[in-house]
């Protein structure tokens, strides 16, 4: 009988913590921080926790989220800002979401047209720079409730430029952004590497900042599922979080990360040169020097504990650029979708060390501090807003 | 007329839904082939309905214009309305995504992802009906050459080997083409 009353949401029989689906479809989008996937793959670290890792490679964000939702996929590496932008259906279908663990921290970057970095590095302001152009500025991401989205707009914004209003805001696939900004159709993007790496090596453009000095340590992607997964197989889910926890272990060994970039850059993963991935996933960014918080996938569990203030941050720029209108309770959101109980579970299990808080303190680019006490109040604080700060530049080109 | 839009990036040919579409009385106003271009034409053509292939990487540019809603029609997630009809869930399932514009109902969608599925279903028939073809050839191929080893080896007529291998195959319940198989491995085998 204990196989029925194993079958129950949320219900634990002592002594058989067994993984209720031994076999689990994981999606990913081919980028260098698809890495913790990769690893736990090829290492086979799944077999220790009784699981079986199958990867999935995915076109589109909106590919993840359709899986996702339809079952094709029991879970993914997705954009932190993606489960959120599921969870409270903006823009597309809604769905109770769940966040198992983050994945990594920091390693996107922004990349300028060779015409914008030129004038910035000769001191120019970016403000100045975008209102003297002849048409209204094109910046891209990669999708519009995602990380890439947000940290675009946080950039633009802390330098008086309104994401919304002042530039045109669109999304175009990673691989297609290095030959949009030699088009010319592109001024910058903000998306995740090797796509920074690759303009700068087809001399299209250059990358002038990145993501972790636009936020030290921002959360990036995480490991994702549906809440009934969670509900169904919550053995399978902590299986499955204590696979990948041991895989952002492994990748804290830059030796290891130089392995991982080999993995990488085969034709079933990201498919580009390993000279491309490999330099900027051990923190090599050349001229730019080792100045910015770069690539973290561990750090002794630091980054990967799915804090509640991290989630509370995509709920404040939603409000603030305005994607997010309905009257929600914030905190009990963001309590439904990370997965902290899980998470302690599996981190307990692997010795691994858990912080004293599920709010951690932050400050950003602007110099504005968050530690997630007051969502709506930080993101009314904000000078430009979807609702404010339009018309600082560009009038009449809109 | 409702104004159609494909994008015709992925190994899908979803190009050819054009004549099917404007045979059945819609306007294919453009072909796109990657996001740059889908964001040109979505500005200045202003589609009603854009269909694009589920694989398609292009799919996430459409996703920000359903969000930011300004510039150009405003495309909506056929696939989040949980009220949609069976036949757009199908072509979900069959690879075909649409996104169309507010004013659109999904009963006037409905023909147009009917075509698509139609169009794609009748392109996995092609397939099928080729891959049998092609067995068929490769079956006939080790039919000949076993009754060739029959012929050499028991000094048989074409008619009496091909008796032969029948009888073999129907005293297995096995196919011919399997029988055939099996005597040119044995003689290979035995030289």
């Amino acid at each position: 009988m204990s196989h029925l009353y194993e079958s129950l949401p949320g219900y634990r029989i002592t002594g058989s913590d067994a993984p209720e689906k031994t076999v689990l479809k994981l999606g990913f989008v081919p980028l260098s921080d698809c890495a913790p996937l990769v690893a736990a793959k090829v290492l086979d670290l799944g077999r220790a926790h009784g699981i079986e890792i199958e990867l999935y490679r995915q076109p589109s964000w909106a590919a993840v989220r359709d899986k996702l939702i339809s079952g094709e996929l029991d879970a993914a590496h997705a954009l932190y800002g993606l489960v959120y932008g599921v969870e409270l259906g903006i823009g597309g279908p809604q769905a109770d979401m769940a966040v198992l663990m983050t994945l990594n921290q920091n390693g996107q970057a922004i990349t300028l047209s060779n015409r914008l970095a030129d004038a910035l590095q000769a001191g120019r302001g970016l403000r100045e720079l975008l209102a003297a152009g002849t048409r209204r500025p094109v910046f891209a991401q990669t999708f519009p409730t995602g990380t890439h989205a947000m940290w675009l707009y946080y950039w633009l914004a802390a330098q008086g430029i309104h994401p919304l209003a002042d530039v045109k805001p669109v999304v175009i696939p990673p691989p297609q952004m290095s030959d949009a900004l030699a088009s010319g159709v592109l001024d910058g993007y903000c998306a995740g590497e090797p796509w920074h790496a690759v303009a700068e090596a087809e001399g299209h453009g250059r990358t002038v900042i990145r993501s972790g000095e636009i936020w030290p340590d921002h959360p990036e992607k995480v490991l994702a599922c549906r809440r009934d997964f969670v509900a169904r197989h919550p053995n399978a889910a902590r299986a499955l979080t204590m696979t990948l926890l041991e895989a952002c272990r492994w990748l804290d060994d830059l030796e290891h990360r130089r392995e991982a970039a080999g993995w990488l850059s085969g034709p079933g993963y990201v498919g580009r040169a390993s000279q491309l991935i490999m330099p900027r996933l051990l923190g090599d960014y050349g001229r730019l020097g080792d100045t910015a918080p770069l690539m973290r996938f561990f750090g002794g569990g630091s980054v990967n504990y799915p804090y509640l203030s991290d989630g509370l941050w995509f709920l404040s720029q939603y409000r603030r650029w305005g994607l997010l209108s309905q009257q929600v309770d914030m905190a009990a959101v963001v309590r439904a979708v990370n997965q902290t109980a899980l998470y302690d579970e599996a981190a307990s299990a692997l010795g691994v060390l858990q912080p004293a808080s599920p709010m951690r303190s932050s400050t950003l680019i602007d110099d504005r501090g968050w530690d997630g006490s007051d969502p709506q109040g930080y993101a009314d604080g904000f000078e430009i807003r979807a609702d404010a700060g339009v018309g600082g530049i560009g009038d009449g080109r809109r | 007329m409702l104004r159609v839009l494909l994008v015709n990036d992925t190994a899908k040919p979803i190009g050819e839904l054009r004549d099917a579409l404007e045979h059945a009385g819609y306007a294919v106003i453009a072909e796109v082939d990657g996001a740059a271009a889908l964001l040109h034409a979505v500005e200045t053509q202003r589609p009603d309905v854009v269909i694009i292939d589920t694989e398609s990487p292009s799919r996430d540019t459409l996703e920000q214009l359903a969000v930011m809603g300004h510039a150009a029609p405003r495309p909506v997630v056929m696939f989040a309305d949980r009220s949609e009809p069976q036949a757009i869930r199908d072509a979900v399932g069959a690879g075909v995504t649409a996104y169309v514009v507010d004013h659109v109902g999904a009963d006037r969608l409905a023909p147009i992802i009917e075509v698509a599925l139609a169009r794609f279903e009748e392109e996995a028939r092609l397939k099928k009906r080729l891959a049998n073809a092609e067995q068929q050839l490769a079956d006939r191929k080790l039919i000949d050459r076993a009754k060739g080893v029959l012929m050499d080896k028991r000094g048989l007529s074409e008619a009496e080997a091909y008796a032969t291998l029948r009888e073999q195959a129907m005293k297995q319940g096995s196919r011919i083409a399997d029988v055939a198989r099996q005597l040119i491995a044995m003689a290979e085998l035995l030289g």
